[in-house]
């Protein structure tokens, strides 16, 4: 049952100028049922893809094709209008995807403007709508971009001029794009029959298979601002860093970093978990171990090493009909060991199985 | 009062593949397999079920491109004759099982059954209509049906208004033509939510979505009974979202139910085991082997190889099916005690969606469970009530305002599957469709202000502009909703079907582009007009002008 089946499925057809082209084969398979995980392995095989454009076999004609069906034989991609646009997509709260195209040489109308204003770059400027920071990069007129931000931010991407000393020129701008926050709301509702004091809640999300959030909640309590200061602090005391030089990131996110280097998560595992800035921060220290990181929670939040468990994956997660289904982890209270962050959020990571 | 409430919600859905430009194309089998498999079992289980007493409820989607293959001619008579020649084959592997390969025997005989009993539901009680068989259900209180995006599109990745709306109004135009009446419910594609959908959906009269668990955990502000209730969005639009315990019984490949031993192995079919001159006539023409859904083995046991594989046993795996069901009661039911504990009292609701098309096609007993669960729930219990979303909304149970957060179901709870390195080379090009399709719809519909209003009837609203110029508009935004589907991003992601997704994006954005420049050159090609319209002619009810700019330009 390991049969390789690689079909290569060709036919011939005139393109638009008459020439004779090829179409390749499409081996592959699958289609809209992803596969829930089995345990058991798929065989070696791959199935193949009717993709027959235009096979004269399977289509059974032998010789001729209209017009039209030619015409539609080959899809073409249109080329892109030449206009001035710049859109911003959320990939996830830590990830954008820009793309912008401009109408016409952007250096025509500055220097109608400002003259020969040779010394003009071109730049994307990521702003950070929350904080006012900004990131600055060299483009061409036309591109994609990936950003790496914070979680619960917002965000407006721009193309323009930038030179050293002079002003900024704005030339387009993108719509804005709020990411979500990881974890849970800070605010109860103000409403006694809605409001969830910070340990019942913890419960719940318990009961609803978010653990990692549920001890968090349960370690953050109901007063948010001591929350907030024992995070602060824990942090100012590992990195050696006065608060103003991280106010701007979110005291959750850096509770969280500090759990996962705590846990024994190594600096390349975190990256991907956390906003570039924190990421920076820590990523600069000469000692991001783990034990720093336990000892300064520990001295904030008071809990013993041994109560500092979380949960581990009991279950590789690969279930998916026609979608990959995102899951939570499949959770047992166990010590915190190196690993357990490798997984952003409280989101179990999918295998693909076919 | 119940000690709590089960919604059980399935997902239908495929992807519109349609190709009557070749008599047979593989990728159309993705849907007659869903219709042996799934629709065809699900539809006969719910109406036995009902007609025995055991008042089954449920809510279903069956999304808008599945329904429009449903009722198709073309394709209605491709799975007439694909069932009949399955059918044909079974009956010959009873008799060559019999000769030589005894221990298979009655796994095909099931299969003879099974496919007999498939094409008498579909031939003579269906009548060959299972949208309308949906229908029934709904009629007769065992189903909820609800609608999805018109083309599965991933709302928070259509970059205008209008494009986002339109996915939504076609959905429910589409709906009302087939179920007869506006849905109450919406399947959000890929369960994909950002703070604004909910303005679409009450716009469009829809009363609630479906989401994943970390759009009401992470909502704002904190969901008092997490995600064990609904949540209304401030403009009053309900949420219901995920529970993980019952995903993870029914889809884990450790812990869940369709990794048992005895269960039906998927990947083990004749089509890759049997002699290829034997199995010639059931192949495409060019006699390339495929799944053909005739499978004789068990799992057998994790991590055991193909070729060690038990034959299967039909009388073992129902069995199994209903310890199986047993088990998720009683977990429901312990789960169901302990929350309401944990709640004060307060009834909790468990939501449990799931792909319809887990159900049958790739857990074979999948409906098997579904009728033993539905009997058992009747039956031999009080403490549990099946309801819907609709029901629930309807039970007066108050329900916490919250904002939601930004969410779906796929891979770690965001859009990374749909836009990444693999595919974001599509948004550029289905964004300038978008907005071409607004501006063309602007110019056009403004020549005709005035004549259309109030018209009952899109499609002869829109017929009074010259025929052609409405065609093609109208054409127009079945290309872009066809280019929008969901499915071509995922499917590249995956690395399954990577060429067939990435030409079907393509092709729909050809077109559309030919078409519009039809339009705005003036040179009309009415021969490849009606060559397109004749393969991409999902929606024939929609009327272009529902891309008009929702608000004046300026």
């Amino acid at each position: 049952m390991t049969e390789k089946v690689t079909r290569k499925l060709t036919a011939k057809v005139r393109d638009e100028e008459g020439i004779s082209v090829e179409f390749a084969a499409f081996p592959e398979g699958g289609g809209p049922f992803t596969s829930p995980a089995r345990p058991s392995a798929k065989p070696d095989t791959t199935v193949t893809s009717s993709v027959q454009e235009p096979s004269a076999s399977a289509a059974g004609v032998t010789a001729e094709y209209s017009e039209e069906f030619l015409e539609l034989a080959i899809p073409k991609l249109p080329s892109l209008s030449k206009a001035n646009h710049a859109r911003l997509l959320m990939q996830s709260p830590n990830r954008l995807y820009f793309y912008w195209t401009l109408a016409k040489n952007p250096f025509h109308t500055l220097n109608r403007a400002l003259g020969q204003a040779t010394n003009y770059s071109l730049v994307l400027k990521l702003v950070d709508l929350r904080t006012e920071a900004e990131e600055i990069h060299p483009v061409d007129a036309e591109g994609t971009w990936w950003f790496d931000v914070d979680a619960d931010g917002e965000y407006r991407a721009e193309i323009g001029f930038y030179a050293v000393n002079r002003p900024y020129v704005r030339v387009l701008y993108s719509n804005t794009v709020a990411t979500p926050r990881k974890s849970p709301s800070r605010r109860s509702a103000e409403t006694a029959e809605w409001s969830v004091p910070a340990a019942k809640f913890a419960r719940v999300l318990d009961a609803a298979g978010f653990q990692k959030d549920a001890f968090d909640i349960a370690l953050a309590g109901d007063d948010a601002g001591a929350a907030d200061l024992a995070t602060r602090s824990a942090f100012a005391q590992f990195t050696g860093k006065r608060f103003d030089e991280f106010s701007s990131v979110s005291a959750d996110e850096i509770r969280y970093a500090m759990f996962a280097l705590a846990s024994g998560l190594e600096l390349d595992q975190l990256r991907a978990l956390i906003g570039k800035r924190l990421f920076d921060i820590i990523a600069g220290l000469a000692d991001a171990g783990s034990g720093r990181a336990l000892a300064a929670l520990d001295e904030q939040f008071e809990f013993s090493a041994s109560e500092f468990t979380v949960e581990e994956e009991e279950s590789s997660a690969a279930v998916f009909g026609a979608s990959l289904v995102n899951f939570p982890r499949r959770v047992k209270k166990v010590p915190l060991r190196p690993g357990d962050f490798a997984v952003p959020g409280p989101f179990g990571s999918h295998s693909l199985v076919s | 009062m119940p000690v709590g409430y089960f919604s059980l919600i399935l997902h239908a859905h495929l992807p519109f593949v349609r190709h009557p430009e070749y008599p047979s194309f593989l990728e159309e089998d993705w849907l007659y397999e869903a219709i042996t498999e799934v629709y065809l079992p699900l539809i006969f289980i719910l109406q036995n079920l009902h007609e025995a007493g055991a008042k089954p409820r449920l809510a279903i989607n069956v999304s808008p491109p599945l329904c429009e293959m449903l009722a198709d001619k073309l394709l209605e008579t491709r799975y007439t004759e694909h069932l009949e020649r399955l059918l044909e084959l079974a009956e010959k592997e009873v008799r060559r099982t019999e000769r030589e390969a005894r221990e298979f025997m009655p796994v095909a005989r099931m299969y003879v059954d099974n496919l007999s009993a498939s094409l008498h539901l579909w031939n003579d009680r269906y009548g060959r209509n299972l949208v309308n068989a949906f229908r029934e259900l709904q009629e007769e209180g065992v189903v909820e049906i609800i609608t999805c995006g018109a083309t599965h599109g991933f709302l928070p990745l259509i970059s205008t208004a209008e494009a986002r709306a339109a996915q939504i109004k076609v959905a429910v135009a589409n709906y009302e033509k087939h179920f007869g009446r506006q849905p109450r419910g919406i399947w959000l594609p890929e369960c994909a939510y950002e703070p604004g959908i909910e303005d679409l959906l009450k716009e469009a009269g829809i009363e609630y979505f479906v989401s994943d668990t970390h759009a009401i955990l992470y909502g704002d502000p904190r969901p008092k009974f997490g995600v064990h209730a609904p949540v209304v969005c401030p403009n009053g639009v309900a949420v219901f979202a995920r529970d993980v315990e019952t995903s993870q019984q029914v889809w884990s490949d450790v812990v869940g139910y369709p990794g048992s031993d005895v269960y039906r192995e998927f990947y083990r079919d004749i089509g890759w085991d049997l002699p290829l001159d034997y199995l010639k006539p059931y192949l495409d023409d060019e006699g390339n082997r495929k799944h053909l859904g005739l499978k004789y083995h068990r799992i057998t046991g994790r991590n055991v190889p193909q070729q060690l594989k038990q034959p299967y046993l039909p009388g073992l795996a129902r069995e199994k099916a209903g310890e199986n069901a047993s088990h998720f009661l009683g977990e429901r039911m312990k789960q169901a005690f302990e929350l309401r504990e944990l709640f004060g009292g307060h009834p909790p609701l468990v939501v449990s969606p799931y792909d319809a098309e887990l159900y049958g096609h790739w857990w074979f007993e999948g409906p098997q469970f579904l009728d033993f669960f539905f009997r058992k729930l009747h039956f031999d219990q009080s403490e549990i009530a099946a309801v819907t979303p609709g029901d629930f909304l309807d039970s007066g149970i108050s329900i916490q305002v919250q904002r939601p957060s930004a969410s779906s179901w796929g891979e770690n709870g965001y859009f990374k599957v749909w836009i990444n390195e693999g595919n974001s080379w599509m948004y550029p090009y289905q964004h300038d469709a978008e907005r071409r399709m607004t501006a063309l719809a602007n110019r056009f519909s403004d020549l005709n202000e005035g004549l259309h209003e109030g018209a009952a009837n899109p499609v002869s609203a829109s017929a009074s502009l010259p025929v052609p110029t409405s065609r093609i508009l109208n054409q127009l935004a079945r290309e872009l909703l066809l280019a929008q589907s969901s499915d071509w991003a995922f499917q590249i992601y995956q690395g399954t079907t990577v060429e067939y997704s990435s030409r079907r994006f393509q092709s729909h954005i050809h077109r559309f582009d030919l078409l519009a420049n039809m339009l705005e050159s003036g040179q009309v090609n009415e021969a490849l007009l009606a060559e397109i319209e004749g393969r991409d002619n999902i929606f024939q009810e929609i009327d272009f002008r529902i891309y008009r700019s929702l608000t004046p330009e300026k």
